[in-house]
């Protein structure tokens, strides 16, 4: 089958699937035991039966269940995913002011963790049980298991407050100006603008969070690329380009490493969808004003409206993390063919 | 080549432009404080939240306001003076006629009856303040009337809310802001309020991004003395322990959430400066009035006995910055016994009253409390203070610590006999203390001190204190409300715990406050 056809399929498929994750959050919201009268108005306000009744009929709370459901997805259908009762915004505003902190966020930390992880990987499964493969075990261990809040803090600590290398919390130092709003990321937008200075204030916010979740995200690649690596460096084909005499880094890379990535990739979907989704923790350390502390804040005030939104973001989110792995397993290992 | 000249010269004059703003920015005096953002709107009639509390403070007037760190009076502020009619229904209001907004617009009774009825009709979250209010007429220029349904002496109090701060209604109504009867559904105005503010305060809203910064600038225009900072930036960080780096490495001046023990930490550090004053909630002992339930502990005598044994002073050296309060009533409320008029300790006199009460050898009892850790007081702690104190007039207490919930639960179903509580005003004006006299919520329910054990002279003072609105007179009831309860009440309370509050050492003029917290604009920095 032609990979358009294919991306088509997948893209049909996609539908019925948020379609699904709507229904879904609808009915975990609506579970919660809780009135969300009383986590909007202050207590004082709740014996006004005007302004409870005015609450209600204005988020549509006073319509059934059902009803309330299929309003949403007509409005969904109309690109209207309704607006926040917390924020007051329509939530695909507060989508887009929230998303590029994250995403910019999570990009950094993906590559950052990509880099570590497969450098780490391929030491660890060349020098297998050296003293290099025995530290880098031990580092993906940390990497793994170790709280990530608290990495972060400490991190925080150390690098900024104590040695003063990086910058400290936020996605820019406190006196300077965001980069005019282009796509968001905040180092695109300051190279678009030509602001150097920008640019680099934000690069330094970026690299305490970014190596705190890569150091996460290289964990486990790090596991997977030497275990995958070993297993293929012991196949035929890599004896046949040993015996055909091409140099070992040749062969490690070339014929090793590019067929022991496909478990690399395929976990690369779930672990940026993870990040994208996530990083609630390591946003509220950093005070990093992404999409995490938003879905934080809009649980806790059972703010329906974006609860929805978020949760076919995140849905959408991992889709397409998901899609783009499969385009890449195309690229990587022409064996495969969707058929 | 007149493209390569057109880059170039576009090049050099931002080039200019860039260094004229960062040489304008060096003379800036920029205060950064790092907050734990909780608002979801700005627009004063829509703002109900402790940041929107503190940003409107610095950006609106309202019509009275209370002193810059309790709550112990009623201060002019838009209105020069006032005066209420006999019956206590009607609030004459003078505005001051010097006063401009900060687009130099003069500022006229019309935008207060504007701003108040616009408040009352968005049904928004504050709206409910207005319920007490039947009208609001603007008399002439300089003259506000509002009429209210049945006499509230709490009612200049609930007028210093934020909510009721005063907006330049041509302004408004000019973004799409309307005080009409449908204002729920027709008023649009929200969302340049949250952006930029429309008051007389000393500083204007210039920019919010919510979850991230709040900037405010210096109103030109201010009538008041002007502020020290021409430029404050409110930048959010929920973390409180990223607050406490942010301010060791110097990245923010004043870090507004940080935890009692946190602050500890931070003593010695000669970059950081330490603020403590009374927080808004007394801690105090409660002694059930039902002998079934209280046991020993319902005997006025008894109760009384408890007040002397305690040693105050025991608690104010256990929580840095305490102090002792005279009675239940907030020490920051107007009238309110504060230290100075505190029962000491006196343990001949705990004893001979116990005697009186028929308890010379003493007792055992069980003292119920929350176990638990609130804004650094550990109740615990105190309570095991409590039964070592106790001890000394032979009255043998076994703690019984609870889990918060359940204990709650018993505490407001008037269930417990001997316990430890904490209150915090509800409404920052003396009514509040009226829940600990017979009647109120937390005598009569909680502690069974029902109206019928006082006299009539008591309760013709408690119905006196619920109409009452002149400032003279009220402070003379309370003071007598408060003798009654020093000498007959149900409740011993012993610590008002502090605030704490860390900046950098070079920040002068720090202050909290009950209603807004932080005050801005009395902030100013050492040079």
């Amino acid at each position: 089958m032609p990979i358009y056809q294919y991306i088509f399929r997948r893209i049909l498929f996609a539908i019925p699937l948020l379609l699904g994750i709507t229904v879904v959050a609808f009915l975990i919201a609506n579970a919660v035991p809780a009135d969300p009268i009383n986590a909007n108005l202050p207590q004082n306000a709740l014996n006004n039966e005007k302004l409870v009744t005015a609450f209600r009929e204005k988020w549509g709370l006073d319509k059934p269940p059902h009803i309330q459901y299929l309003t949403y997805l007509r409005n969904l259908l109309r690109g209207d995913m309704g607006v926040s009762i917390k924020t007051k915004n329509p939530v695909l505003e507060d989508i887009r002011q929230f998303l590029p902190a994250t995403f910019e966020l999570a990009t950094y930390s993906i590559l950052i963790g990509l880099a570590m992880g497969i450098s780490f990987g391929v030491i660890s499964a060349v020098w297998r049980n050296s003293w290099a493969d025995y530290l880098v075990r031990v580092f993906a261990l940390i990497g793994v298991s170790f709280p990530v809040f608290l990495l972060a803090l400490v991190a925080l600590s150390i690098f900024h407050a104590k040695l003063g290398w990086t910058a400290g919390p936020g996605r820019l130092s406190f006196l300077v100006k965001d980069p005019p709003h282009v796509t968001g990321l905040f180092t695109i937008d300051s190279l678009l603008a030509g602001q150097w200075k920008t640019f680099r204030d934000a690069l330094s916010h970026l690299i305490l969070p970014s190596f705190v979740l890569g150091s996460f995200v290289s964990g486990i690649i790090a596991r997977i690329t030497r275990s995958s690596l070993l297993e293929v460096l012991s196949s035929d084909f890599i004896r046949t380009a040993r015996a055909k005499g091409q140099i070992e880094p040749k062969v490690i890379l070339r014929h090793g490493l590019s067929n022991a990535l496909i478990p690399v990739v395929t976990i690369l979907g779930v672990l940026y969808g993870n990040l994208l989704a996530g990083a609630v923790l390591t946003e509220s350390i950093f005070a990093w004003p992404g999409i995490g502390r938003y879905a934080f804040r809009a649980s806790t005030s059972q703010d329906f409206p974006a609860i929805m939104g978020i949760s076919m973001l995140i849905a959408l989110i991992y889709v397409i993390a998901n899609f783009i792995v499969d385009i890449l397993y195309f690229l990587i290992d022409p064996r495969i063919r969707y058929s | 080549m007149l493209k390569r000249f057109l880059v170039k010269a576009s090049f050099l004059v931002s080039l200019f432009a860039l260094l004229l703003a960062s040489a304008h920015a060096q003379d800036e005096k920029v205060i950064v404080i790092g907050h734990a953002e909780v608002a979801e709107a700005y627009d004063p009639a829509h703002a109900y939240s402790p940041t929107g509390g503190m940003i409107n403070r610095a950006t609106y007037d309202t019509l009275v306001t209370f002193p810059d760190t309790d709550a112990s009076s009623i201060e002019p502020r838009l209105a020069s003076s006032w005066s209420i009619s006999e019956d206590g229904l009607v609030y004459t209001f003078n505005l001051r006629t010097d006063i401009s907004f900060a687009n130099g617009d003069s500022i006229a009774a019309e935008d207060v009856v504007f701003s108040f009825n616009r408040l009352k009709n968005v049904k928004a979250q504050p709206s409910f303040l207005t319920d007490p209010i039947v009208s609001v007429e603007a008399v002439d220029d300089a003259t506000v009337q509002i009429t209210i349904a049945e006499a509230r002496p709490s009612f200049l109090s609930e007028l210093t809310n934020s909510a009721f701060s005063v907006l330049n209604a041509e302004v408004v109504m000019a973004n799409g802001g309307t005080d009409a009867a449908d204002a729920a559904e027709t008023d649009a105005a929200m969302d340049y309020l949250d952006q930029t503010s429309a008051g007389t305060g000393p500083y204007m809203l210039e920019s919010w991004s919510p979850q991230e910064e709040t900037v405010l600038v210096r109103n030109p225009n201010y009538w008041g003395t002007a502020p020290y900072f021409d430029r404050v930036i409110v930048v959010n960080i929920p973390e409180a322990a990223t607050q406490k780096v942010a301010l060791e490495s110097g990245d923010i001046d004043l870090a507004t959430d940080l935890s009692p023990d946190q602050v500890v930490q931070l003593e010695g550090n000669d970059n950081i400066g330490i603020f403590r004053g009374p927080a808004s909630a007394t801690h105090f002992i409660l002694m059930n009035r039902d002998p079934e339930i209280g046991g020993p502990m319902a005997n006025p005598l008894v109760a009384k006995a408890v007040r002397y044994a305690l040693d105050y002073q025991g608690y104010r050296d256990l929580w840095a910055g305490s102090v002792t309060p005279g009675t239940n009533m907030w020490i920051g409320l107007q009238g309110a016994y504060g230290q100075d008029k505190a029962i000491s300790r006196d343990l001949d006199m705990a004893k001979s009253l116990l005697a009186e009460a028929g308890y010379a050898d003493g007792f055992e009892t069980t003292l119920s409390y929350p176990d638990f850790t609130f804004n650094g007081v550990n109740l615990s702690t105190n309570a095991q203070k409590i039964q070592a104190d106790l001890a000394e007039i032979g009255i043998t207490v076994n703690l019984n610590p609870g889990e918060v919930q359940v204990s709650l639960e018993e505490y407001r179903n008037g269930q417990q006999g001997f316990a430890y509580w904490f209150w915090g005003p509800d409404k920052l004006d003396p009514v509040d203390f009226l829940e600990f006299l017979p009647g109120g919520k937390v005598a009569s329910e909680r502690t069974k001190w029902t109206p019928d054990m006082a006299s009539q002279e008591i309760l013709d003072l408690i119905a006196q204190a619920k109409i009452e609105s002149d400032a003279a007179t009220r402070t003379e009831i309370f003071n007598q409300l408060q003798d009654y309860a020093q000498e007959e009440g149900a409740f011993a309370p012993f610590s008002v715990p502090a605030v704490q509050t860390a900046f950098r050492a070079d920040i002068q003029g720090y202050v909290w406050h009950p209603q807004w917290s932080l005050d801005v604009a009395l902030l100013s920095r050492a040079e």
